[in-house]
């Protein structure tokens, strides 16, 4: 089991001045901190127009500062937005490429659709065309990366023949992830060979069922890169604490806000009538699953209160067949940032040891191409 | 925090319905053809929203036109234009004006669930090629729109928000709330096409200021509506998180 961290870089309201600055400050110090802790990886997602749930709009340049300020961590896009209105194609595979030779070859390349009108209309694109324009995505970018020259015909975009420089540190390519969220999504992800970046808080049951089909159907895949990456990350709120209660308390504030705060926004499903996000989507998942336990007892799966708890936790995870937890650390600065530092610190004592084991090295669960 | 309303509906509450009695029964409209035309919200947007709701990101605003073919107050159609916002973190409809070209059903409709309903002409004219819907008061159309280039999707495609209808409620005194109505749909056919709203009188919905921004999506299904029992009031004062009262529900025998 490894462990990595995720950010959303949520602001809250009121914005002064120096609110933004100091969100962004404090994201980085956090990544800092998870890359002397030894968690292993730190992810960005990318958002647009979400006021206070996620001001994460350039996760590139995120990215690339957390890379210049540490020295193992690896660096996630979590992901890619592969819609043509927001990303081209072309120039995600270059800023990927960038990204991965300043880092010295850290880069995890996540893709997904984005799951709301908020985001899609605001740049005008067609909510029908996000499952199809992703998929094109996911087969090109890493011919972009390891073909001198590349052209394309197809319904997303199309080029004539071009070098596309500059190529990826790592050989052939990053590993490359996508967001599953929607039903059936992991099995689009294991058809492709890609990592299956689960974006669900909570809901150990219902997760290692997805799993279980990911891995089964990811045997007989058809990769879209050079190697198959068969690797399932989740994702938790992490808020440890000595005092338990103290640690579930705050744990659940955590859970509350983010869920509160991301309801705001407009899932493409309640506005635009399309099979196409038949699903009701991240949001509707993550209040279900982390804030629905049991009355008066914390959700199964979500790693808050002191580190007996939050250990486990992260054990049922690893038995549902979770490779990596990737953990969501504060929400609208609601946690001092000492505190989210301190939560830090103790859960990589006390947690993580009890979790370390002589595994690979990176990229994990890669293998080569058909090689499956 | 997320914004909140400034709008002090009481200004415009003795407009609204007045409900003597929450302990309504649901009510079976079976055939309905239903009109969606959904919109971004221009201009300000607190200030249709009482401090009880949070304008969702971005604001909506949601056109509704519903014809029932028969019913125990007869064929009727009504219209509404409802602010898309958030109860908490709930996605919801705010109604402060409709109009029905029925006097009964709309007595109906006012009576037991609050609809805020005066009596208007109101069209539904639906075609293979568009659905067009007119509202026509004391000789003026207030609204007047369509659905365009129908396509063929599945009722599973479709999702409504619930009804905050702005109403009168006798209970130990007289006190404006939000009622909230989420009937349950049972699809027969749906439509998608791209909304067309060609007039709005933002004025004759109670709506000041309101303007049809930007089109995202209309919809045209049959349906088998139930209108259900109350279950939740909304304090329109209060904060977002006070707000909500759940009303007892009768226990299953």
């Amino acid at each position: 089991m490894k462990f990595g961290v995720f950010f959303e870089i949520s602001v809250p309201r009121p914005w002064g001045p120096e609110t933004e600055y100091t969100v962004y400050q404090n994201c980085l110090e956090q990544a800092r901190l998870a890359d002397e802790l030894g968690f292993d990886q730190a992810w960005a997602v990318e958002h647009h127009f979400l006021e206070e749930y996620s001001h994460c709009s350039a996760p590139e340049i995120f990215l690339t500062a957390i890379a210049m300020q540490t020295k193992q961590i690896r660096v996630g896009h979590g992901i890619v937005t592969c819609v043509p209105e927001l990303n081209s194609p072309i120039r995600a595979a270059e800023r990927a490429a960038v990204l991965d030779l300043v880092s010295g070859g850290r880069l995890e390349f996540g893709t997904g659709r984005s799951a709301t009108w908020t985001e899609l209309g605001g740049f005008g694109a067609n909510p029908d065309e996000t499952k199809k324009t992703w998929d094109e995505y996911v087969r090109v970018i890493p011919k972009m990366w390891t073909q001198e020259r590349f052209g394309w015909q197809g319904r997303a975009f199309s080029m004539p023949e071009r070098t596309i420089v500059p190529k990826p540190y790592q050989k052939p390519h990053p590993p490359m992830w996508v967001a599953v969220t929607s039903v059936g999504t992991e099995i689009d992800a294991a058809e492709r060979g890609l990592g299956s970046l689960g974006l669900s808080f909570g809901g150990v049951g219902e997760q290692a069922q997805k799993i279980e089909g990911y891995r089964k159907r990811i045997q007989s895949c058809d990769p879209v890169g050079e190697f198959v990456n068969e690797q399932v990350n989740t994702v938790s709120f992490l808020y440890c604490h000595e005092d338990d209660e103290k640690g579930i308390t705050t744990g659940q504030q955590l859970a509350g806000t983010f869920n509160y705060l991301s309801e705001q926004t407009l899932a493409t499903r309640q506005a635009f009538p399309t099979p196409s996000y038949l699903s009701p989507g991240l949001l509707y998942q993550l209040r279900r699953e982390s804030t629905g336990g049991p009355e008066g007892r914390v959700p199964e799966g979500l790693t808050i209160g002191d580190p007996h708890r939050v250990a486990q936790a992260v054990a049922r995870w690893e038995e549902a067949g979770v490779d990596r937890i990737n953990f969501l650390l504060n929400v609208a600065e609601m946690v001092p940032q000492e505190d989210v530092l301190a939560s830090m610190r103790l859960f990589a004592k006390e947690v993580m040891p009890q979790f370390q084991r002589d595994e690979a090295t990176e990229p994990a669960g890669a293998t080569a191409a058909g090689g499956a | 925090m997320p914004l909140t309303g400034t709008r002090d509906l009481g200004a415009i509450a003795d407009a609204a319905a007045l409900v003597p009695n929450l302990d309504t029964e649901e009510w079976e409209l079976k055939g309905a053809q239903h009109l969606q035309l959904h919109y971004e919200l221009g201009g300000d947007r607190t200030g249709l929203l009482p401090p009880a709701l949070h304008p969702s990101i971005p604001p909506t605003l949601l056109v509704n036109v519903t014809h029932v073919p028969e019913s125990e107050a007869g064929a009727f159609t009504f219209a509404t234009v409802r602010v898309g916002c958030r109860s908490g973190a709930r996605p919801r409809g705010l109604l402060v004006r409709g109009y029905c070209d029925s006097p009964s059903a709309a007595a109906v409709l006012r009576e037991r669930w609050g609809l805020p309903l005066e009596i208007a002409d109101v069209r539904l004219d639906p075609s293979y090629a568009r659905a067009a819907t007119s509202v026509t008061l004391d000789g003026a159309t207030i609204l007047a729109g369509e659905l365009v280039d129908p396509q063929p999707i599945t009722g599973a495609d479709v999702q409504y928000m619930a009804t905050l209808a702005l109403a009168r409620v006798a209970r130990d005194g007289e006190e404006t709330l939000l009622i909230q109505v989420d009937p349950d749909y049972t699809f027969d056919r749906a439509q998608r096409g791209t909304a067309r709203l060609t007039a709005f009188d933002a004025e004759a919905w109670a709506l000041p200021g309101a303007t049809a921004a930007h089109p995202i999506s209309a919809s045209l299904t049959t349906v088998d509506v139930t209108l259900p029992r109350l279950r939740y009031l909304v304090h329109p004062e209060k904060p977002p998180m006070q707000a909500v009262e759940r009303l007892p529900q009768p226990q299953p025998a």
